[in-house]
């Protein structure tokens, strides 16, 4: 198990390596660079772009310079620690991205906490009645939130949240609370504000964990040991938690691995629409502005959470369920 | 030429004017009530300068107020922060509303043949920071910042450079700096009175201690790395930003003063105290303590404000959000009104002189299809069906709101008429032969026209759909390709774009004083020539020079107005210019006059009902000045 764990640990550095090249690589595909992007919205208001000032910011961060140069570059200093500069915000990458990760982490746990906590009991619940009016009627509610886009529902929620309870449209805070330290007052102001984007956040999710939890135990449920258990007596409600709704457990454990950069990168689509101060329309402003470097390091932020996230989703496998075998097919 | 006595006479006398404000005068904000009685702040008498700028409020919808409340503005991005000295507009020179020159942070200014121009600053001027604002300020910008080869590589800025040659800079005395050019500058004034202004003065006081003339080396490597740059110079440049007001610290002259640092999702103003303007009744201006600009989806902007959390609206909504603008002001808080955009048109459709496919670049450049294409189109119809009617069909040039308007401009081939279009073409010899009637380009293709467009408001799309059937009475097919504004530019400059639908003139209102670069070809952001503009805007180093005797000509009498030292000369070479830009149809003018909705508070006062919306010249909001906007009832 050690060695095994160390093994994985080992492909890690190579695995980044690549994906660093591919993100990079990514990010230079569109043509023209931050530069000309930042001149053109520029003169989309009628300005004057400062252009010896972005001569020289061109010139400082080695926009003259090759590609695989500009790359080296960047990774290295990346595995330093500085993320690089950002130019739409022109300051440094960690400083930008401050106080919103903080924001974005409670967005996400409290979203997928809530998604746990609804989805298991819905799931266990259809898998045990299957076809039952119950089961039938979460499994309409279970599809209506998969249909239904996220944005769409933002925007109604939004609209109905500012006529009914004249809450602000938008935000996770009041806008005069955003540069508050925080205290009582902003406090109940985010509460406020943080039910819509969890609730919108979370249907989704809901829907696709009900489905699959009442599959997964579905499967589980006919098997003999069950059968076995109960003829000898077990209590119904102990038989399920203990056996069959633990070994249908094994997707949700593998999913750990993209819960953990969804922590901090959340519903990017959700938030845009909903404006909140939440990492993931930083990222997706950085892409549209060729905002390389901000773009760039929030990707392999994700990148290095989701590579964590599986290591730790296939031990946690491995605790879960025995039978599982990490050696794969060389024990065959 | 104003002496050191006059100077005096004049401080004389405005000392002699005091007690007509003396009553009014100690009505100090009351944000500022408690630094005043702590000693933290001199009173308001002591702020100001001796001679403060008095703004007049009289008129139909112009009153004096009272100080206090928080003007609430919504922007899509955080760099939109640049909003704020736009919207502010203190200017050296400023216009007034009818776009005459304004000393406004000068207290007079002097011009001799268009080529000496004599600044006068206002003695007992302040920076927001209480520091003194003075010729030094001026010297400071001339000697450190553009005669620095670290700072300014490329040396002085080109708007200060009349036939390539650096003015004379020299400071009279403290109050009072003068520049001289061999050649006449007409532009300088109205440079320095434009929306993003070059800023000839900085705060030096201030700015000093980031400058290695004036700052000891151990001291400039602490601020370098406190602050996470490189070196001095990109320290300096991000101390000294004024276009996008991102130091807390930098001292202003506007009316109010940033105090948020970026990154942000809230930047609140708060007013300057030596601000140096008042009302007829001697109150400091601005009457608002607080402008808050709070960032969010650009999208939601529209929905934001109709539920009322914006006091002032301007960008980030447009026509299309009137009705619904319009809606929410029976319920709401809000009030709508329309301004009129000051495009030279709303949408236009441009053909590319310098594309690359050889065959449209021939048929453009014959000034008979350009001609033909306009005649095509039935604005009237376009005015109905997108605009409600409430735009005016037009060629692109002036609106009537200027003087040098002319029936002439306006109507210029832009009356619909398909039958003489055709005519215009069948001589041209683009023949009709085509089964369906399309006709075919001279080297047989068949006349199939690409119309690139960013699509980024709902018009560009609507327009288009309604030009495919009027240009295929004429024998194109239209087909639209859209792109990001980015990559727009970018397929226009390499030639790769035959015809965009883009807007018209920026500057729809000029008067002679202003310049007339945009009918000629002068800059690469020109769609119809944007090599001939880049030839003449890199001095001749890049591009072609234009390559139509129209556009010389165009080029030449750009080159006379910058020459001519008289308004009636530069009147009658804006005129000469218009007609040849008219009759040529270089760009194809659809609709203009179009009304832009600007949503405020209904308690606020001042703002104009009825006014002109663009950047350039009023600078969106600039001369109406906001500093005069003040709120009814209780704050």
């Amino acid at each position: 198990m050690l060695r095994y764990i160390l093994w994985r640990i080992a492909m890690m550095v190579p695995t980044l390596i690549m994906i660093s090249i591919l993100v990079f690589t990514i990010i230079e595909l569109p043509p023209g660079d931050f530069f000309e992007s930042h001149i053109e919205e520029m003169r989309a208001i009628g300005e004057k772009a400062d252009m010896e000032e972005i001569e020289d910011l061109k010139a400082r961060y080695g926009f003259d310079k090759p590609a695989p140069l500009r790359y080296i570059d960047w990774v290295t200093k990346f595995a330093m620690g500085d993320f690089g500069y950002s130019f739409e915000y022109r300051m440094p990458v960690a400083d930008v991205v401050g106080d919103r990760v903080w924001l974005t982490v409670l967005v996400s746990t409290v979203t997928i906490t809530l998604t746990w906590l609804i989805a298991f009991p819905i799931g266990i619940y259809s898998a045990t009645h299957k076809y039952s009016w119950g089961d039938y009627g979460f499994t309409l509610l279970g599809l209506l939130g998969i249909a239904v886009p996220n944005f769409i529902l933002a925007l109604v929620m939004m609209y109905f949240a500012n006529i009914w309870f004249g809450t602000s449209i938008g935000h996770l805070m009041d806008p005069s609370y955003i540069n508050e330290p925080m205290s009582l007052a902003k406090f109940k102001s985010i509460l406020e504000h943080l039910w819509i984007p969890v609730l919108i956040i979370s249907t989704a999710g809901t829907a696709g964990m009900v489905r699959r939890v009442r599959a997964n135990l579905m499967d589980e449920l006919h098997k003999q040991y069950v059968m076995t258990a109960r003829a000898k007596g077990l209590h119904p409600f102990r038989t399920l938690m203990k056996y069959p709704f633990r070994m249908s457990l094994n997707f949700f454990i593998s999913d750990i691995g993209s819960i953990l950069p969804s922590i901090i990168s959340g519903a990017e689509i959700t938030a845009v629409v909903l404006s909140l101060e939440t990492t993931g329309p930083m990222l997706i402003r950085a892409l549209q502005n060729q905002d390389m470097y901000l773009a760039g390091s929030f990707l392999m932020f994700l990148a290095i959470l989701t590579v964590i996230g599986v290591l730790v989703s296939d031990i946690a496998l491995a605790i879960l369920d025995p039978r599982i075998r990490l050696q794969g097919g060389r024990t065959k | 030429m104003i002496t050191r006595r006059s100077i005096l006479a004049l401080m004389a006398a405005s000392t002699l004017a005091r007690p007509a404000f003396a009553a009014a005068i100690n009505d100090e904000p009351e944000a500022l009530r408690d630094a005043v009685r702590a000693g933290k702040l001199p009173p308001m008498r002591e702020r100001l300068p001796q001679v403060p700028r008095v703004i007049s409020l009289e008129g139909p919808d112009l009153a004096p107020g009272r100080t206090g409340g928080k003007i609430r503005i919504l922007v899509g991005n955080q760099r939109d922060i640049r909003y704020m000295p736009i919207y502010s507009y203190c200017r050296l020179i400023g216009f007034d509303r009818d776009f005459n020159f304004q000393p406004d942070i000068l207290r007079d200014f002097e011009v001799e043949r268009d080529r000496i121009f004599t600044l006068h600053l206002r003695p007992g001027h302040r920076w927001s920071d209480g520091s003194p604002f003075t010729a030094e300020d001026f010297r400071y910008v001339w000697d450190d910042m553009f005669h620095n080869k670290e700072l300014h590589k490329g040396g002085m800025p080109n708007v200060l450079r009349v036939a390539d040659k650096e003015p004379v800079f020299e400071v009279l005395d403290p109050v009072t700096v003068r520049y001289s050019w061999d050649d006449p500058n007409p532009d300088f004034l109205a440079e320095l009175a434009s929306p993003v202004a070059t800023r000839l003065m900085q705060p030096s006081a201030y700015l000093k201690q980031f400058h290695p003339s004036y700052q000891t080396p151990e001291k400039l490597a602490e601020l370098v790395a406190q602050q996470g740059v490189e070196d001095w110079v990109a320290l300096h440049q991000k101390m000294s930003r004024s276009a996008r007001p991102e130091n807390p610290d930098l001292p202003t002259l506007d009316p109010w003063r940033n105090t948020t640092p970026p990154p942000s999702g809230y930047f609140v103003f708060e007013r300057n105290p030596y601000f140096h303007r008042v009302d007829q009744n001697g109150q400091q201006l601005p009457y608002a303590d607080t402008v808050t600009l709070s960032v969010g989806s650009g999208d939601l902007i529209s929905a934001k404000t109709a539920a009322g959390e914006s006091d002032l609206q301007l960008n980030n909504i447009d026509f299309s959000d009137y009705t619904f603008l319009k809606g929410a002001e029976e319920r709401g808080v809000i009030k709508v009104d329309l301004w009129k955009r000051t495009q030279g048109s709303r949408t236009a459709l441009i053909p590319n002189l310098n594309c690359t496919d050889l065959v449209w670049r021939n048929v453009f450049r014959d000034v008979r299809v350009r001609r033909a294409l306009s005649l095509a189109i039935n604005r009237d119809e376009i005015n109905k069906a997108v605009f409600f009617g409430l735009g005016q069909p037009s060629a692109n040039t002036v609106l009537p709101d200027s003087p040098l308007f002319k029936t002439r401009y306006r109507d210029a081939w832009a009356a619909f008429d398909p039958d003489q279009a055709n005519a215009l073409l069948d001589e041209v010899g683009l023949k009709r032969e085509s089964p369906r009637g399309q006709r075919l380009l001279p080297d047989g293709r068949l006349c199939n026209l690409i119309i690139e467009t960013t699509a980024e408001t709902s018009y560009e799309t609507d327009v288009l759909e309604l030009v495919t059937d009027y240009f295929w009475r004429i024998g194109f097919r239209i087909f639209t390709h859209v792109a990001h504004r980015e990559l727009f530019r970018q397929r226009i400059v390499n030639g790769e774009t035959i015809m965009a639908l883009w807007w018209g003139l920026d500057n729809g209102v000029p008067t002679a004083d202003m310049s007339p670069r945009e009918l000629a070809p002068t800059s690469n952001d020109q769609i119809q020539w944007p090599l001939w503009g880049l030839h003449e805007l890199s001095g001749g180093g890049d591009g072609r020079p234009p390559e139509t005797d129209e556009a010389r000509m165009l080029l030449d009498l750009f080159h006379r107005w910058r020459l001519a030292d008289t308004l009636e000369g530069r009147t009658a070479i804006w005129h000469q210019m218009l007609e040849l830009f008219t009759q040529q149809v270089f760009t194809i003018g659809i609709v203009n006059s179009v009304l832009q909705p600007v949503a405020k508070n209904r308690r606020l006062r001042n703002v104009p009902e009825q006014a002109l919306f663009g950047f350039d010249p009023t600078s969106y909001l600039g001369v109406y000045m906001p500093d005069t906007f003040w709120f009814e009832g209780d704050t």
